[in-house]
Parts: structure tokens; sequence; C-alpha cells
């Protein structure tokens, strides 16, 4: 029996095929670990840098900024990333930068999945935000959970949604021999929470402030996203560390975040009352001092569903319905 | 014996006979699908029948990759490139409901802007007839978290939604080459009946006219257009100022009409 050169490549195919599974495999059963690294950004200070990407099957959700200070009589942590096993790898890198100390407080500057879903490793007890971050956690979490689970895959395995225990409401709070400032705004959510150590001068503005990546939109109200700028500007502090991008000593975060909002409101605004589809819409040129964003393109996009609807409400004028 | 045996072959003769015809049929009707639906056959058979059905570059369907929110995810249909339009039918492959709308556009440019809800990831296809009967092709992939059909529509979560049914708000602009076009944006909750203890009740008419009463499009809207219906549409009615004609209708009679006013082409 002889094998004609369609078997022989038919075969060939399948045993091509086979190999390709063989390295598939090996590939797919290694450990998912985050690489996640301690950067001080100032005495005591942590930032982990996540990429400044979307979330995808690579990434595991690790495109946020989350940071810890160590304070006189233990740790305080500002977010917790995008799954248990983000959180589970921040504890251990806690663990291993600054040994054998508590964490005394987690803060959650807002109700966005890549930066609370690592809650579950903390003590529930300790975990503090405005009542509004508590109530949106409760109302979105299990609705951003399955959207997780879709974008990012295994990296989420055992992920739950977890609202702090505790809703604050002082303007100050001592957490182990230090004193932190609390600032109650809205914009980029309905509650965004930032939070100041007062000894190191040092801001954590979650996601009101972006540097070198496109902010995103899907819960924001642009006016008073900008008027909750304004305030942050005005602030007296030596380093910001925005939700996402590099910490940042002049207030860029601040004016690259402002300055976009502007561009994205007027644009459109324009674009409802020229009566451009939201898919010409999308089409629209980004101009040179944003296209350098990571990201630029798709969160523009997004952006045109989110904010399209509520301006056209706005801009076209109700007419007179006979029936 | 005898008979039965040739009676077999016989029917076995027929038999193939009528698979070869059905197979020479659906080869003529469905050309392979670039985006490789697997209800392809499927929506030719129901709703691209009556002619040739070629995929063609002309039918320009832009729709995003990713739906941010697949209760209203925004396409647009621009097949100006084709002449003598009959109507342009577009459907949701993987959607329960596929069916999203059809257009006649009688005196108005082949161009429809509109938003649907989608359940899953699905490909869209637009079918867009000639008078000749040739089904002009395009589509677009898009990507999807679930639940847009069988969710309730926003309305059911305030009290008032049945006073404010039919509120209107519209745009008419002339673009940057002299064409007019108008944007409708209905309150209407769009109920597909597939939410749970929600009948289904959407807006299943619109016709737009000419001063003269002459028609210059007409839709057919079905389940999946997205709650609040908003409607790009660009009709064809010359440089000087007129008057537009709107009428609604939806599946519990409730008719809604409204004039609008479109601007003369400005000279710059």
């Amino acid at each position: 029996m002889t094998i004609d050169s369609q078997q022989r490549r038919a075969l060939l195919k399948v045993l091509g095929a086979g190999c390709g599974c063989c390295i598939c495999g090996a590939a797919g059963a290694r450990l998912l670990e985050y690489p996640l690294h301690a950067t001080e950004i100032a005495s005591k200070t942590w930032a982990v840098h996540g990429e400044l990407s979307h979330f995808n099957l690579e990434n595991g959700g690790n495109i946020v900024n989350v940071a810890f200070i160590e304070v006189p009589d233990g740790v305080v942590v500002i977010d917790t990333g995008p799954s248990k096993r983000y959180g589970q790898a921040l504890l251990t890198l806690i663990e291993k930068t600054v040994p054998g100390r508590p964490v005394l407080r987690v803060y959650n500057t807002h109700h966005h999945p890549d930066h609370c879903f690592g809650n579950q490793v903390f003590d529930q007890s300790l975990i503090a935000a405005p009542q509004g971050v508590i109530d949106n956690i409760n109302l979105d979490g299990n609705g951003f959970a399955d959207n997780m689970y879709r974008l990012v895959g295994d990296w989420m395995r055992g992920t739950a949604p977890v609202a702090p225990g505790v809703a604050l409401e002082a303007g100050k709070e001592e957490i182990g021999g230090r004193q932190f400032s609390l600032f109650y705004l809205s914009g980029h959510t309905s509650a965004d929470f930032v939070v100041r150590d007062d000894t190191t001068g040092v801001v954590f503005s979650g996601d009101l402030a972006f540097l070198f990546r496109a902010p995103t939109t899907p819960h924001a109200d642009i006016a008073t996203w900008q008027g909750a700028i304004n305030e942050l500007s005005g602030l007296d502090k030596d380093l910001i560390l925005p939700g996402h991008g590099p910490a940042d000593k002049r207030g860029e975060s601040l004016v690259q975040t402002s300055d976009y909002l502007a561009w994205l409101e007027d644009t459109l605004t324009g674009a409802v009352d020229s009566g451009l589809t939201m898919n010409e819409a999308m089409q629209l040129p980004i101009p040179d001092g944003f296209s350098s964003l990571s990201v630029v393109r798709e969160e523009f996009e997004r952006s045109v569903v989110h904010l399209y609807p509520a301006l056209e409400d706005q801009l076209m004028p109700l007419i007179d319905v006979t029936r | 014996m005898v008979h039965s045996k040739k009676f077999l072959s016989i029917s076995k003769l027929m038999l193939s006979a009528v698979l070869l015809a059905c197979s020479a049929l659906a080869q003529a009707a469905a050309p392979a699908d670039p985006f490789g639906s697997v209800m392809w056959q499927a929506m030719v058979d129901r709703y691209f029948t009556g002619g040739d059905v070629v995929f063609d570059q002309r039918v320009k369907v832009i729709a995003p990759y990713s739906a941010e929110n697949q209760m209203h995810v925004p396409i647009t249909v621009d097949a100006t490139g084709l002449e003598n339009v009959k109507q342009i039918v577009a459907v949701a492959d993987l959607n329960p409901i596929q069916h999203v709308l059809t257009v006649r556009p009688k005196q108005a440019l082949s161009f429809i802007g509109f938003r649907l809800k989608l359940q899953q990831s699905s490909p869209i296809h637009v079918g867009v007839q000639t008078e000749d009967g040739t089904w002009h092709m395009g589509g677009a992939l898009i990507d999807a978290a679930g639940g847009g059909c069988t969710a309730p529509a926003a309305a059911h979560g305030t009290s008032n939604w049945m006073q404010t049914l039919g509120e209107t708000r519209a745009l008419v602009r002339r673009d940057s080459k002299g064409d007019a076009r108008m944007t409708v944006r209905m309150r209407h909750p769009m109920d597909t009946g597939l939410a749970a203890g929600i009948p289904v009740f959407y807006m299943n008419k619109m016709v737009v006219k000419d001063e003269a009463g002459g028609v210059i499009a007409e839709l057919d809207l079905f389940e999946p257009v997205s709650e609040n219906p908003t409607i790009t549409l660009k009709p064809a009615v010359g440089s000087s100022a007129s008057q537009l004609a709107v009428s609604t209708r939806d599946t519990e009679g409730n008719e809604f009409s409204f004039p609008l006013s479109v601007p003369a082409v400005t000279t710059q």
C-alpha cells in the first residue's frame, strides 16, 4: 500500500498539529503569576505599577497602580488589584518589602474591578472607603466579575467582589501613627476617594488622574470630574500617584487628564451636533497631543458609547409629537 | 421483490436528484461567509432570498470590534456606492431574534445608523438588495458580553416610562458635501418579550415623507433595535430648505408623528 502525496500532507498536518498542541499544553499549564514589583516613590512608600494597557489574558488585569506605605505600627494599602490571585501576590510582595509588619488599613479609591478585586485576601474589617464606593461595589461588583472572568480568564479563579467593611466620613484618619487626609470626590465614578499621606505629601488620586494612558469613562461625569481635578490641583502635595501611569511630581497627570477630558467633551459635542453616528464619531482623528497616550483609540471609541446618549439628550432639541 | 427493488432504486434516484438540486441551490444562494457564521446558511434561507447573494465591498458596515454596552451596539451601514437599492436588511446571526431592521430608502441615500441589542458575541450581516434582486452583502464580527436581549429595558427601572413614551428628539443637518442627514431619537422600551414578565412591545414602523407626501424612506424595525431607537438617515431632498414628515407606530398601535425642517445648503 502506498501513501500518495495528498495523504502524506494530511498525515503531516495531523502530526504537526499534534506537536503544536504539546507546546500549547505546556504553556497553558504554566502557573499564572503576577510579576509584581515594588517601586519606592517616596520615603517608605511603594507603588506597584501595572501595564498601561487593557485587560487581557496575558496581563491578568494587572493594568493598575496599587500602593503600600510603611507607617510606624504597620502597613497601609491603597487599592488591591484585579483579582484574588493579585491580592495574594501583593501580600507576598508587602511581606518581602516590609517583613513582619501587619496590614492596618486598606483603602479602595473607587469601585472599578482593577482597583478592588484583590479585597478578598484582606480582613474585611480593615478595608475602608466612602459609603458611595461600598454601594457601587455592591451594585456593580457581580457584573464586573462576570466580565472580568470573560476578559482575563483563569487569572480570576476564586475571585469574588468584597465591599469594604468600614464606611468613611471623616476628613482625616490616623492609622498606625500616621495621619491621612481623606477627600470625597466624584466624576470618574459617582464616588471617587482620594487619600493623602500628610507626612510624605503623596496624594493617591485613584482614577481621577491618569498619566500617559488614556482616561476611561464608563461611569464618568465629565464636568464633575473636571471639578475634582481642579480641587486636586489646589491641594498641598509633593507627589501624585495616579490610578494608571508613573508617579507624578509636577502635577502633569492632572493637566493631561483635564486636557484630554476637555478635548473629549468638545469633540463629542461637535459630533452629536453635526449628526454623526456613533460609528462615524469613533473614526474622528485624535490630535497629536493625545495620540501618544497608551490605548487612546480604544478608549476614545469606548467613550463615544459611554457619553453619546447623554449628549444626544442634552443637545438634540425636543420635537412636538402628535399622537 | 422485483417491484419493490425497482421502486427502491427509483426513489433512490429521485432522492439523489433532489439532494443534488438542493446542494446546487444552496451553493448558488450562499457563497462562503467571510465572518464564518454557523448561522449563515439559515440567514440566507430566511432573509436574503429572491436573488443572487454576493459579498460586496461597496456595502460598508461600520461596527466596533467589541460591544462596550451590549444593550446599545452602534452600527452604521453605508451602501451609497450602490445604485438602484431596493432594501437594506440587517440581521444579528446569533441573537435569539435575528432580524434587526429593514430599510427601503426610496428617496434617501443608502445609508443608515442605528443601535442594536446583542445577546452574545455575533456576526452581523447586512444585505443590500438592488432592483435586479441581487443581495450585496457586508458584515462585521462583534465581541460582546451576554444578556442584551433578555435583560429588561432601562425604562422599567423608572415609574413614569408610560408618560415619556414617544418623546422625541431630532436633529437635521447638512454635512460637508451638502447631503441632509436626520437623526431621530424616540423614547420607547423596545421590549423583546424575552425578559421575564415583560411582554413584547416595540416600535415596528417608521416612515419619512417629503412635503408632497412622497415616501423618502420606510423602516421596519424589530425587537433587537435598542431601547430609545436612535436612527440616522440621509434624505435626498435637494439643496433648498424643506419639510419632512415622520410617522411611527408600535406593536400596540400607538402612533407618533412629527415634522422636521431641513435647512438649505449654505454656500461658504
